[in-house]
């Protein structure tokens, strides 16, 4: 419908809003409805919280402390290491959410067998639906210092079992590996979803014209996943960086293990620490926040569309 | 919709009680039921029978739990059942997290009656300084009142209040594989000192007995706190927070770094559940068998022993003592507490009256069942008495040997930052105790700058 359309069929029912009709108004209210109480206002919620001195435990109001919450949380190193270790994290993850399932992917899309396929793409998807608590249960035990099949295996070979969890170097990788995997079929799926809508008379053309396959990938294929690529880099990217649940799991409250991130300084700050400062428990969120919003704006604009 | 449908179902029972007093009738019931569900839908209007009436009834009587609790004692049913009608919930509070419960103070309400769960330095301050809790002094009976040990009551009580009311009880303590000690050579008994106990643990790798000689649980609550006991027990600040400065402390922090050296080398990591405070490294290598001596709560190595190949190898004896020290160590109770929000108060504290004096739980809890071996004890004096008057032919002897201990023991001071000076400090202290820095005594003293710096932060 034009605006010009709607114009005419508002002021034909005889009441608009913004050009549009009561009518309109009722069908568009439950989306609205959910879209401001649920998204909006909680949004608004916290940018108002961050600029209050607003104390949890305490019940009583917050009082307006302008930019004093952030400009703390700024020059406190806390914030900047548990923003680095959060980055470094995704830094950690992000590839292999790309990598391992786009090959994956191209090794699954050229079984011809249409019952060998399918299989394949049952197995894969199984750790997605496995619930997280087993999967954090069955890592946790395959990573175990003492006990570990992991480290049993290193043994076995000659080698010398290393501490994977807990707050060591090696926890973020080890998590980072345990997410590629959980996730491996999923993101599979996404790249088996755009590999299936090359047409294939492309890749037969340029094999007539003498292209090898690494070509047909890199020239015909990658570019046309590309948009698949592009959402999942953002949408992992965002889930990356705030990972909460793991880091609690895999290494508590410790300052200084490398699971503490900004999202569990965050999480300490207001609803464990002292009188839980929710203020600045929000201007800390919102500081992550604006750094992922201006890191996902430079990723939209690496993946834009070109030609 | 989940809590939509438990208000549902407890207007229902509510309007079923009145139905049942014959204080309304069977019209009125339906009446009353097929109103409630539908206002609370949103949908109808609550009329003549709306919801309010009925909402004022009482609900049933409802318990939450934390999990380990249940997972530990699996008589609690058993007590559940003298209660009719009874909605006996697990509680969301995991890590120690009581989120849930202060939200719904602020909110002036309670979905449970009574949290069992209450760890009194953990959580305790907070939940008062919430509203979330009320003294039990208006519910409890005078008689439990003046059954409770002195100094476990003197625990749970703030400002001359009672805010929590004891159940289960944890004493440090120490144990031994004599499996273990026995093929390192080692006489079968407790060692009295330190530096015998550092001894022994050498004496253990070296002998290829075990990997490791000993193990602690590295929060600093469950080792830096009763190692510093052990030495001198009167070691808080004014304001009730540890003495991290303390001579006793620097030398429980130098005793840790020691016991290191015979220890397993993931034991400073966090733990496999519950935020990683449970499931530490120090419980698999001890229910591995990798380790021959081992200081926590009594109840700990008793868990960890059912895994052995003979569980009759674990010994429990007092924690050894630094030459000239005062030889006390840490219990604390975990127990109830009473939301100001919650309703049946007076039927809450008859719950919890059956439930601390169930004998089935304590038999279970000390001599175990076949599905946990928790071993901990009561927190009152008359059930000793009877126990010491007619024992009963399940009593192990560790019940006397903690009970013994409990009486040398102190309690961790209530405080807001109770449980998070330890947490806040943990990295801190560590440094010393992976070599990064030198001076204990420095790395302690910054402990206490970080926690009076987040203190200040309020």
């Amino acid at each position: 419908m034009t605006a010009v359309a709607q114009q005419r069929y508002g002021a034909a029912q005889g009441r608009s809003l913004f050009g549009l009709g009561l009518n309109t108004w009722l069908f568009l209210a439950p989306a609205l409805i959910f879209f401001l109480w649920y998204q909006v206002y909680p949004i608004v919620r916290v940018i108002w919280i961050s600029f209050t001195d607003f104390r949890f435990l305490t019940g009583e109001p917050g009082q307006w402390v302008g930019l004093d919450n952030y400009i703390e949380a700024l020059s406190d190193p806390l914030m900047w290491t548990s923003l680095w270790r959060a980055a470094l994290f995704t830094l950690m993850f992000l590839p292999g959410t790309i990598i391992f399932p786009l090959l994956l992917a191209i090794l699954v899309d050229r079984v011809k067998n249409q019952r060998l396929a399918t299989f394949y793409r049952v197995i894969l998807l199984i750790p997605a639906v496995i619930p997280s608590t087993l999967i954090f249960v069955l890592w946790k035990w395959m990573y175990n210092f003492q006990v570990g099949p992991v480290n049993l295996l290193i043994e076995t070979l000659g080698g010398t079992p290393q501490m994977w969890l807990g707050g060591t170097e090696l926890t973020l990788p080890s998590i980072a590996i345990m997410e590629i995997w959980w996730g491996l079929g999923y993101h599979t799926i996404f790249f088996l979803a755009g590999l299936a809508a090359i047409p294939k008379d492309l890749p037969e053309a340029a094999r007539l014209d003498g292209a090898n396959e690494w070509k047909i990938f890199w020239y015909v294929t990658l570019p046309r996943l590309q948009p698949i690529m592009a959402i999942l880099v953002v949408l992992r990217f965002g889930t990356a960086m705030a990972v909460i649940d793991e880091y609690l799991i895999f290494g508590g409250f410790n300052r200084d293990f490398p699971t503490y991130t900004w999202t569990i300084f965050m999480y300490d700050q207001a609803f464990q620490i002292g009188q839980w400062r929710q203020g600045f428990a929000a201007a800390i969120g919102m500081i992550g926040a604006m750094g992922m919003m201006i890191v996902v704006a430079g990723l939209l604009w690496i993946f834009r569309p070109k030609g | 919709m989940i809590n939509r449908r438990e208000e549902e179902y407890l207007i229902q029972q509510a309007a079923r009680r009145e139905l049942l007093a014959g204080r309304i009738n069977r019209r009125d019931f339906i009446a009353r039921t097929l109103t409630s569900g539908l206002a609370l839908a949103g949908i109808g209007v609550a009329g003549k029978y709306g919801i309010s009436a009925a909402r004022a009834q009482d609900r049933p009587l409802t318990p939450t739990f934390y999990q380990w609790i249940e997972d530990l004692h699996p008589s609690i049913p058993q007590v559940n059942a003298q209660f009719p009608g009874i909605n006996y919930q697990i509680a969301p509070v995991e890590g120690f997290g009581i989120e849930r419960f202060v939200a719904e103070a602020q909110a002036g309400h309670s979905t449970w009656d009574v949290y069992v769960g209450q760890t009194p330095f953990v959580e305790m301050s907070a939940m008062i300084e919430a509203g979330v809790i009320e003294p039990w002094d208006d519910y409890i009976p005078q008689d439990v009142l003046d059954d409770m040990i002195p100094a476990i009551r003197e625990e749970n009580t703030i400002d001359g209040k009672l805010y929590g009311w004891p159940f289960l009880l944890d004493v440090i303590g120490m144990s031994w594989h004599s499996g273990i000690t026995t093929e390192a050579g080692l006489p079968d008994e407790a060692p009295e000192t330190w530096d015998t106990y550092l001894e022994n643990a050498k004496a253990i790798v070296e002998s290829g007995a075990a990997p490791y000689g000993a193990t602690f649980d590295a929060h600093g609550w469950r080792s830096l706190v009763p190692f510093a006991h052990s030495m001198n027990p009167d070691i808080y600040t004014p304001e009730g927070l540890f003495d991290f400065t303390s001579d006793a402390a620097v030398e429980a922090l130098i005793l840790m770094k020691k016991i290191m050296e015979v220890s397993h080398p993931d034991i400073l990591l966090a733990g496999a559940s519950d935020g990683g405070v449970n499931g530490t490294p120090d419980e698999v290598a001890f229910a591995a068998q990798r380790v021959g001596y081992y200081t926590k709560y009594f109840n700990a190595p008793l868990r960890m022993a059912q895994y052995w190949d003979n569980p009759a190898d674990l010994h429990l004896g007092p924690l050894p003592k630094f030459a000239g020290g005062a030889g006390s160590t840490v219990f604390w109770t975990t127990g109830c507490a009473l939301f100001k929000h919650g309703k049946n108060k007076e039927k809450v504290a008859e719950y919890i009256r059956a439930l601390t004096y169930d004998r089935q739980i304590w038999q279970d809890s000390i001599a175990g069942t076949e599905t946990s071996h928790p071993g901990q004890l009561p927190p009152y004096k008359s059930i000793y008495a009877e126990w010491d008057a007619n024992p009963p032919e399940w009593m192990p002897p560790f019940v006397s040997l903690v009970r013994s201990q409990l009486d040398r023991a102190r309690a961790i001071s209530n405080h807001l930052f109770g449980l998070q000076q330890f947490v806040i400090g943990q990295p801190i202290w560590e440094a010393y105790l992976k070599g990064e820095e030198s001076d204990p005594r420095a790395a302690l003293q910054r402990v206490v700058e970080a926690v009076q710096a987040e203190m200040s932060r309020g």
